[in-house]
């Protein structure tokens, strides 16, 4: 017979404190999906260059247009806080010291997927939906492709496109920025 | 493909401390389980009653010679802590003032399961083996039957009995004390 255990699951205010207290040190590579502290995956040395090549060309390109937020936190609900690789957040003058942006202030998210590409498109799209995130796009690195995830319902988002190299695509908020999957993606 | 993302492990001193500040609390009814904080079953009336019984049984017969602990912690091992129904501690007591008994320290360890039994076989009893409890009674009210393990080794107990209503039960620590099992689930 399956034995399942009912975990404890924890709030962000609860999932912060462990981190002021020191249960949660900066060694701790983990993100709060619905309450469960999880490890994030390994970034290859692949993933980690796409995100860079999106960090300069979005900041390259949006200058004081958006902030570009580079694998921090966005906190998603009450019990979610992700760390997504890429996320264009509404310029504020603090820079978010006051607290973590939220999803009224994620104009894009992207995440980097090698490995992850499962856990990305079944675990974490879904969440980024039900909280609201207009635009979400995974970097399909295997794949050569840049999938494009647009007006989100509360289990998921109604507009998907699959963009492969050679095509360009431009996120909702920023109508008037191109980018091409060739230049996020970088050489073959 | 798989989809699970690994999970964040406790150590027991993590786990305590978040009680110390708050994070846990008394509200709380919870065990870390190989580093995972699980949810316990809720104690039915029946449970309940049992871990009634045997605590009185074993109070009123042990007298100095062993401490009672009902639904208290053992630690067992380095990101492990259960709270079994019942668990009979070496003396003295002033030992666990400060610090949470210890494999070393359990002379018995019972658990009552009553919709928890495939739990307690399952995802408990091999931790109470590989940590060394020298004995675990497994009480099944449905069953109505008490299983008696002993003998641990790192894989499970060599020993198992199981004895129905009509018969008696004792700790290997305490032979002189016989529970009888129709009085217990009867």
């Amino acid at each position: 017979m399956a034995v399942t255990l009912t975990k404890r699951r924890f709030t962000v205010d609860e999932y912060h404190r462990m981190a002021e207290v020191g249960i949660l040190t900066e060694k701790d590579r983990v993100e709060l999906i619905d309450g469960e502290i999880v490890e994030m995956t390994a970034i290859s040395s692949r993933h980690a260059s796409v995100v860079k090549r999106l960090n300069a060309l979005l900041t390259g390109r949006l200058g004081a247009r958006a902030i570009v937020s580079v694998q921090d936190p966005v906190q998603l609900s009450k019990a979610s806080e992700p760390q997504p690789d890429v996320v264009l957040l509404r310029p504020t003058p603090d820079f978010y010291a006051g607290g973590h942006p939220e999803p009224v202030d994620t104009l894009l998210l992207i995440e980097v997927a090698d490995t992850s590409l499962p856990y990305d498109r079944g675990v974490k799209l879904p969440r980024y939906a039900a909280a609201g995130v207009i635009e979400v796009w995974i970097v399909d690195i295997a794949g050569d492709a840049v999938e494009v995830y647009r007006t989100p319902v509360p289990d998921g988002y109604r507009d998907v496109v699959r963009i492969l190299r050679g095509g360009s695509l431009s996120p909702v908020a920023f109508p008037d920025l191109t980018l091409g999957v060739d230049e996020i993606l970088g050489p073959r | 493909m798989a989809v699970a993302p690994t999970k964040r492990r406790f150590t027991v001193e993590e786990y305590h401390r978040m009680a110390e500040v708050g994070i846990l609390t008394d509200d709380d009814r919870v065990e870390l389980i190989d580093g995972e904080i699980v949810e316990m079953t809720p104690i039915g009336a029946r449970h309940a009653w049992c871990v009634l019984f045997l605590n009185e049984f074993f109070v009123k017969h042990l007298a100095d010679r062993a401490l009672v602990s009902p639904q208290g912690p053992l630690r067992l091992g380095r990101n492990t802590q259960l709270q079994p129904d019942l668990a009979l501690l070496r003396p003295p007591r002033d030992a666990y003032r400060k610090a949470v008994p210890a494999s070393a320290d359990v002379l018995l360890v019972i658990e009552v399961a009553d919709t928890s039994l495939e739990r307690d076989r399952v995802i408990k009893l091999p931790r109470y083996a590989a940590l060394d409890i020298r004995e675990v009674w497994i009480v099944d009210i449905e069953g109505q039957a008490v299983e008696v393990y002993r003998a641990p080794t790192p894989s499970g107990y060599r020993d198992a009995q199981r004895t129905a209503l009509d018969g008696f039960v004792s700790p290997a620590a305490f032979p002189d004390l016989r529970v009888s099992v129709a009085e217990l689930l009867g």
